[in-house]
């Protein structure tokens, strides 16, 4: 009898590990997770090509071009050029209508203009833009400074200024923000999917009155035990599964330098994670009993998905003063914790003291659950209310 | 022997502020190795009564005793039920959903599994032990649900409707495995609504209204508390009956009458009378049926 609770546990994951849509919904997941990370090496790995036109005659525009082209050769910035000479200025821009160029320079002197420009048929591309503008300037201030008797290297000699960050932590606030975003929505899609589940699992017990068989056989407490341990166990398992394809993902990308900083990262979460979610599965669990047919799970997990959904938009957008609080206050600190431990700023003992704060408020939760799904399982006809579960007098005498 | 014993049962439920007595001081025994029929309408207390011996509900007041002692959880762990709605895990196989009930009763896997596969072979559902209980008609989900209440040789069976739904055959073959169970020694209390098989089926019949206990007996005792009227068949006409002090004649039809005979001395100048006029072909006992004394004690 004293195992009722692991039959339970068991019958719940083998169901939803059948379960066509769970599979196909955790494929497609890995899939979106694969998709991105194969999508964001690409695009870092690939080399641009542009064809600049040039109108004969523009030489300064020609040099500029060329010295371009050498600079993004020498420091690895993954892009091509290549001159297109062009007869004069109504060839450029049918160059550039016919797509053989992608770019037109000029330095003013062609178009008797004051200025250079760089037009596209569209806005030209913003690296292409960045990188000749950078050129232009220089080569414009080389000849400034020529003219003056100096020289580019005498002006610019001591103005470069060096980044450097004393906390030693070499994580870029983008990813931080990134990683705050991506564990939000796994705490999200874990914790909602695999409580609707649950939900819907007592739900179907207490419509078909075959709690009432079980019942008999075994004490509710276990039951619900039962399933706790198995919904969590499933959530768990997917965020794990998760996890680790995003950090091997990671490995092939430019991320791999802090790999070790998002690995911690990640364990707290999972840490975090499987504690908050037992709390969150026993409320799905009495939202499931206080339901009295399943269209009524719509209504009685609404404030649960309110809540979940608060965590989910205030957790990935949260910083500073705001991240700190959040990052002590269940269920958001699930959240928010790991993030700051990718971040660098919580202290060692900070994820320590927000996860006794968590596992004492789950134990509150499981506590409070318990009592209100025992006292609205029996209940039939019509939504059970809180206040009426609460009440044990009205609900069952089995359980304890 | 281990009967299962009702005494002063009572449910007050407090929906709406109002207090409403669902049960109210209901006592019966069902008797071991009896099939107890349970009979009343819609809203009579069958399912809170059923609710409260399995402990599924809490009590407001009295008690629930088996085997002469208050039933404990243990008891009713044994006990095989069967709650008024049906339809068990729909999308789950019929075989290894009654496993799974099984070894929450502490059956181990493989006896339960061969326990299971027996059952639905005597129900003649062995072919369908890999299908879905959705897939299956009312009549087989039926068969399904009595296999979930009678696995494991239960010590009482408690059974909310279980012939609603079927066809004779199958209202045979139900009733043929609950007197196997009855043969065991072990008491069966079982609601229906359908008086003909009640009293076709039942050693003890327990009819409930308003929450209360109407009568409670075995039928043939029950219809010895009605009035039993008289059937006399004569050779000539029978309209005389009207005028025979003692007796009411409750229908007359030519030769043949239907009477209400209040005494032994009535009857007598009713029979002297009759053969003054003629030949008496038949002057017999009309017992009421179990439908009758359910109009009367419902009333």
């Amino acid at each position: 009898m004293s195992n009722a609770w692991m039959v339970v546990a068991t019958r719940e994951i083998v169901v939803r590990a059948l379960n066509k849509g769970f599979l196909i919904g955790l494929a497609v997941t890995v899939a979106m997770i694969g998709g991105l990370i194969g999508f964001t090496s690409f695009m870092e790995g690939r080399t641009q090509s542009f064809d600049v036109a040039v109108v004969a005659g523009d030489e300064s525009a020609a040099t500029a071009v060329e010295s371009a082209a050498a600079d993004a050769a020498s420091d690895d910035r993954k892009i091509e050029l290549s001159v297109l000479t062009v007869d004069d200025t109504a060839a450029a821009e049918a160059a550039l209508d016919d797509e053989t160029a992608d770019a037109w320079l000029s330095s003013g002197a062609a178009t008797g203009t004051d200025g250079w420009t760089l037009s596209g048929w569209r806005e030209p591309d913003p690296d292409l833009a960045q990188l000749i503008e950078t050129t232009v300037r220089d080569q414009v201030l080389a000849g400034r400074a020529a003219d003056a008797g100096t020289s580019m290297k005498a002006l610019t000699v001591g103005s470069e200024v060096e980044t450097e960050r004393l906390d030693g932590n070499p994580v870029d606030p983008q990813i931080v923000f990134a990683a705050g975003f991506v564990l939000a929505f796994l705490f999200f899609v874990g914790a909602v999917g695999s409580g609707a589940m649950i939900a819907g699992s007592v739900i179907e017990e207490k419509q078909s009155r075959l709690v009432e068989i079980i019942a008999t056989a075994v004490p509710l407490r276990q039951l619900l035990a039962g399933k706790i341990i198995g919904s969590s166990a499933i959530a768990l398992a997917q965020n794990v599964l998760l996890g680790a394809v995003g950090l091997i993902g990671a490995s092939f990308t430019d991320l791999s330098a802090i790999l070790p900083a998002m690995t911690s990262t990640m364990l707290w979460f999972v840490v975090f994670f499987t504690v908050g979610f037992v709390a969150v599965a026993a409320l799905y669990a009495v939202a499931g009993s206080l339901a009295s047919r399943t269209e009524d799970l719509q209504y009685t997990t609404s404030p649960l998905m309110m809540l979940l959904m608060g965590v989910y938009v205030v957790t990935f957008s949260a910083d500073g003063v705001f991240e700190r609080v959040l990052s002590y206050i269940p269920p958001a600190s699930i959240v928010s914790m790991p993030v700051r431990v990718l971040n660098g700023d919580a202290l060692w003992w900070e994820p320590l003291v927000s996860l006794l704060i968590l596992v004492v408020t789950t134990l509150g939760a499981v506590l409070l659950s318990e009592r209100a799904y025992r006292g609205a399982l029996m209940q039939t006809g019509g939504r059970v209310s809180w206040k009426s579960a609460m009440a044990a007098e009205r609900g069952t005498t089995l359980g304890a | 022997m281990s009967d299962l014993e009702v005494r002063d049962l009572t449910r007050v439920f407090l929906s709406g502020g109002a207090p409403r007595r669902a049960v109210d001081g209901v006592s019966f025994t069902a008797s071991s190795g009896l099939l107890t029929g349970f009979v009343g309408g819609n809203g009579a207390g069958k399912t809170t009564t059923m609710r409260m011996i399995m402990g599924v509900l809490a009590i407001t007041s009295g008690e629930v005793r088996f085997d002469g002692a208050p039933v404990t959880r243990f008891d009713r762990r044994e006990f095989g039920y069967m709650p008024e709605e049906r339809g068990l895990y729909p999308k789950q196989p019929v075989l290894e959903q009654l496993v799974y009930l099984a070894r929450l009763r502490g059956i181990a896997a493989p006896v339960a599994r061969r326990e299971v596969l027996e059952h639905l072979d005597r129900l003649g559902l062995a072919d369908r032990a890999k299908e879905h209980v959705e897939k299956l008609s009312l009549g087989n989900q039926q068969r399904v649900q009595i296999v979930a209440a009678i696995m494991g040789q239960p010590k009482a069976l408690v059974l909310d409707e279980p012939f609603s739904g079927l066809d004779p055959a199958a209202v045979d073959a139900m009733a043929d495995l609950l007197r196997e169970h009855t043969r065991r020694g072990v008491p069966v209390l079982f609601s229906s609504h359908q008086l003909d098989l009640v009293e076709r089926l039942c050693e003890r019949l327990v009819i409930l209204g308003g929450g209360r206990v109407l009568a409670n007996g075995a039928p043939d005792e029950l219809r010895a508390q009605g009035v039993t009227r008289h059937r006399l068949v004569l050779s000539g006409d029978a309209g005389f009956v009207r005028g025979v002090p003692g007796v009411l004649a409750v229908d007359v039809d030519g030769p043949s009458a239907l009477v209400e005979v209040h005494d032994d001395a009535a009857a007598t100048r009713l029979l002297t009378a009759a053969l003054e006029r003629g030949s008496v072909r038949e002057f017999s006992p009309v017992r009421p049926t179990l439908a009758q004394i359910y109009r009367e004690v419902t009333a």
